[in-house]
């Protein structure tokens, strides 16, 4: 039987992409005030990042529920005896912890591998992808679960944020929060490192900071997968991928929307490029 | 507006309900400001329960007057008091009860002598008043409602808003009196506590409950900018804190001076507070076994908390090693001005050596700040052409591994810092940030210092004149003048961001309308206008 693959909201697979795959997305929360939304299930981006930026109050999030990956489980057990799961590092969130217990409540009655990415985003939805194109090349739970974690160092996410406002409010900043304080109006670009948000550099506007992603791109001399995002700016994503397109076959570029999850971290205007490196021969 | 010249029991007891319920809104934004004394992260919510125990037992009270309100605040506090600023915030409210006594009512006056009563007790309840605390808040806030009533104010309301004005003040500036709130980048958390009391108090006596209900309190923000702590405020070695222990001592008779002469050697921060029937302790101790021993002799004890704070100190620790820069590299400045100082600073410049334009520092003043970094390898941003001569000296003089980036304006140094990569090498780092120096030009504005010619300029004896990166080649009659010519020259089509840094001697009008121009003229240009404090140059514009 062939492995399913599980992975949760953050990777910002969408669920296009996701039945194409035949990949299964556990849904993350999102709560403004005291109503509580499955994230891009029952609140789509759009209005998520509408409401980000006029409500007052920040919205939070909450992993999944370890019961909500084991309903999954148990359904894809019906099919399958083997299953991977890819979920969102497990220093930025709980969802890992959620997948793992619902693992035990299984019992065993299906062999489950659990990956931590030490990602998010298209960062963690890169790996997710290399692993269904093993799968589908015929490899098995082990050989999946291998080639993702061997994925794990050479997936790059580096973003460029608009403000850290919201990083800082979520509490999670991490070693980013060298970058506040500034008495000048910047904007950090971040990467993700050992799982966790990390400082990369500043630019003070948006084109310097699309040039930035470039060159992380453009000096990569051995591109396995690129993917871009954005929040709430489209074009300035469409004018990135525009000119990855002088390195990189523009149409394997992978385009998503930002989750709302991250989102409300990110904040509006944040883009994201994540760049897998191909592994050194 | 309405005046007020008298406030009741009843309205007395409603003002700090409604408080109470604005406090705790706020509650969680207080805990988050939580530094000082011991970074446990609670003092909101400490204050905001202490609040509570203190209004239950003013809605119970029998005695509607003014006093008896005062008194079963005072009762309550004590009873309920939590954590060093529950503690403190009960003697305020007994200071209150004091300044009260005997009072159906109480006039503006009376306020006012009631607060400064309040901030005395508050003071004598600890053993070592540490200024830049709510302490220093109270103290202030009295002293301005005093003001008030000196000068014949007789409207309780007008002089509770000069008090709540300067409570606000008062808080921003404990950063300025208190180290590590500077360091953190942070308010006093209880200086902030006891400005949203009174300014909950204040809103409602002006009848604005409607827009309480609406709205949460502000946490007030010190403008100071939030530089990189430096190691050793982390790696501060003070005595081991032991155990936080904390309760209610019972019994008859009880002598709170006494007890507190007696327990003022076995530990730190001590507060001793009470009447003679109930007695709150609080202590940092190496030995909570001893002060309980001593406790149980005199009465009974109650609500009995002990916390061991090295390991909250250390979970703090941990908070502040993420707070600092994740590198080994530190990058040094030369500027002079406070405002560029600080700019530097707040971009994660490890120092800034003071020099400039006609101030050069030497080679051993850099060479002393190199030293003093903790890095070992440190990059140098001269600023200026000629301190680079200077800086490329500091290698042959120090084991550190030294690299100059040859940064010559402002500017330029601003754009190097930006540019520095977290991840890179020290060596690609240098040249990551000499490379991004192409990507900025500087306009410099200054006053002849005598008449000349020079690049086919005739310039008159104070004129101002304008260099961009570094050519003098304009000349005018205003500063405004000086600047258009320049830009005029440049192709701003390209241009994103520019910068203003003001010197220390720019009329704020002569800025504004510097700016005002700049984004009538280009208005797909950011403009932000920084107040460099430099001597010599009324004006440096960095354009990216």
């Amino acid at each position: 039987m062939t492995v399913k693959i599980v992975t949760d909201s953050l990777s910002d697979i969408t669920s296009d992409l996701a039945g194409e795959l035949g990949v299964t997305v556990v849904p993350l929360y999102v709560r403004f005030g005291e109503t509580v939304y499955k994230d891009r299930v029952e609140i789509t981006a759009e209005e998520f990042y509408r409401r980000l930026v006029s409500t007052p109050a920040l919205p939070s999030t909450t992993q999944p529920t370890p019961n909500d990956f084991f309903q999954v489980y148990d359904a894809l057990a019906k099919e399958t005896d083997e299953i991977l799961v890819i979920v969102v590092s497990s220093k930025l969130s709980g969802t890992y912890q959620s997948a793992t217990q619902a693992k035990e409540m299984m019992k065993g009655k299906c062999r489950i591998e659990i990956v931590d990415s030490l990602s998010v985003a298209m960062g963690m939805g890169l790996i997710v992808i290399a692993a269904v194109n093993a799968v589908k090349a015929g490899a098995n739970l082990d050989e999946a679960a291998d080639l993702a974690r061997r994925c794990v160092p050479r997936s790059h996410l580096i973003a460029y944020f608009d403000t850290l406002k919201y990083l800082a409010k979520g509490g999670r900043i991490g070693k980013a929060s060298g970058l506040l304080g500034s008495l000048l109006s910047v904007k950090p670009i971040l990467t993700t490192k050992d799982g966790e948000m990390s400082p990369l550099t500043r630019v003070r506007s948006l084109n310097a900071g699309l040039d930035y992603l470039y060159s992380v791109a453009a000096n990569c001399p051995n591109i396995e997968g690129l993917a871009v995002e954005h929040a709430t700016t489209p074009d300035d994503a469409d004018k990135l991928v525009e000119r990855l397109g002088a390195i990189y076959p523009k149409e394997r570029i992978y385009r998503a929307v930002i989750s709302p999850v991250v989102g409300t971290h990110a904040g509006p205007n944040a883009l994201a490029l994540t760049v897998l490196e191909g592994e050194k021969k | 507006m309405s005046q007020m010249s008298s406030i009741a029991g009843q309205d007395l007891r409603d003002m700090f309900s409604a408080a109470t319920t604005w406090l705790e809104k706020s509650s969680a934004d207080i805990d988050a400001l939580n530094v000082f004394p011991v970074p446990d992260g609670d003092t909101g919510t400490n204050m905001m329960l202490t609040m509570r125990s203190t209004m239950e037992e003013a809605f119970r009270a029998p005695d509607h007057s003014a006093a008896g309100v005062a008194h079963a605040m005072a009762r309550g506090a004590l009873m309920g008091a939590r954590g060093n600023s529950g503690v403190i915030l009960s003697q305020i409210w007994r200071g209150l009860a004091q300044g009260l006594e005997d009072k159906d009512s109480f006039n503006a006056a009376d306020l006012a002598a009631a607060l400064q009563q309040s901030a005395q007790i508050a003071y004598k309840g600890v053993s070592n008043p540490v200024e830049g605390t709510m302490l220093t808040v109270i103290k202030d806030a009295a002293a301005a409602a005093q003001a008030q009533v000196d000068a014949g104010n007789e409207d309780i309301i007008s002089v509770l808003e000069a008090t709540v004005d300067t409570a606000a003040e008062s808080v921003a500036n404990t950063p300025m009196l208190l180290k590590v709130l500077k360091d953190a980048g942070v308010v006093d958390a209880g200086g902030q506590g006891v400005y949203t009391i009174l300014e909950g108090a204040l809103r409602y006596l002006r009848g604005e409950t409607e827009l309480m209900r609406l709205r949460k309190p502000q946490i007030i923000v010190s403008e100071l900018p939030h530089v990189a702590p430096s190691l050793q405020t982390a790696a501060v070695d003070e005595v081991p804190y032991g155990y936080c222990t904390e309760f209610l001592l019972k019994g008859e008779e009880l002598e709170p001076e006494t007890i507190r002469k007696r327990l003022e050697k076995k530990g730190e921060s001590l507060i001793v507070v009470g009447d003679d029937s109930a007695v709150r302790i609080h202590i940092h101790t190496l030995t909570p076994g001893n002060i309980l021993q001593f406790a149980a002799r005199l009465g009974t004890m109650h609500q009995v908390s002990i916390r061991n704070m090295d390991e909250q100190h250390q979970d703090f620790l941990e908070m502040q090693k993420e707070r600092m820069p994740t590198i080994d590299t530190a990058v040094i400045a030369v500027a002079s001005g406070d405002g560029l100082s600080d700019v530097f600073g707040s971009l994660g410049a490890a120092a800034v050596v003071p020099g400039g334009q006609t101030m050069n520092p030497s080679t051993k003043d850099i060479l002393q700040v190199v030293e003093a970094t903790l890095s070992d390898k440190v990059i140098i941003l001269p600023n200026n052409k000629n301190i680079i001569a200077t800086a490329n000296q500091v290698q042959s003089l120090t084991q550190k591994k030294i690299a100059v980036v040859p940064t010559r304006t402002i500017p330029q140094g601003v754009v190097a810092l930006l540019a520095f990569d977290y991840e890179a090498e020290f060596n690609a780092n240098a040249e990551i940030m000499e490379k991004a120096l192409s990507s900025v030009k500087t306009i410099e504005v200054t006053r002849s210092v005598r008449a000349t010619r020079i690049n086919g300029l005739k310039i008159k004896r104070k004129q101002p004149i304008g260099l961009l990166d570094g050519q003098l080649i304009a000349v005018g009659d205003t500063n405004p003048d000086v600047i258009n010519q320049l830009l005029s020259r440049l192709d701003l089509e390209k241009a994103e961001v520019i910068t203003i840094y003001s010197g220390v001697d720019a009329e704020a009008a002569e800025v504004e309308q510097i700016s005002a121009g700049i984004t009538e003229k280009y208005p797909q240009l950011q403009v932000e206008v920084i107040r460099g404090g430099q001597p010599h140059y009324s004006y440096i514009i960095s354009i990216e």
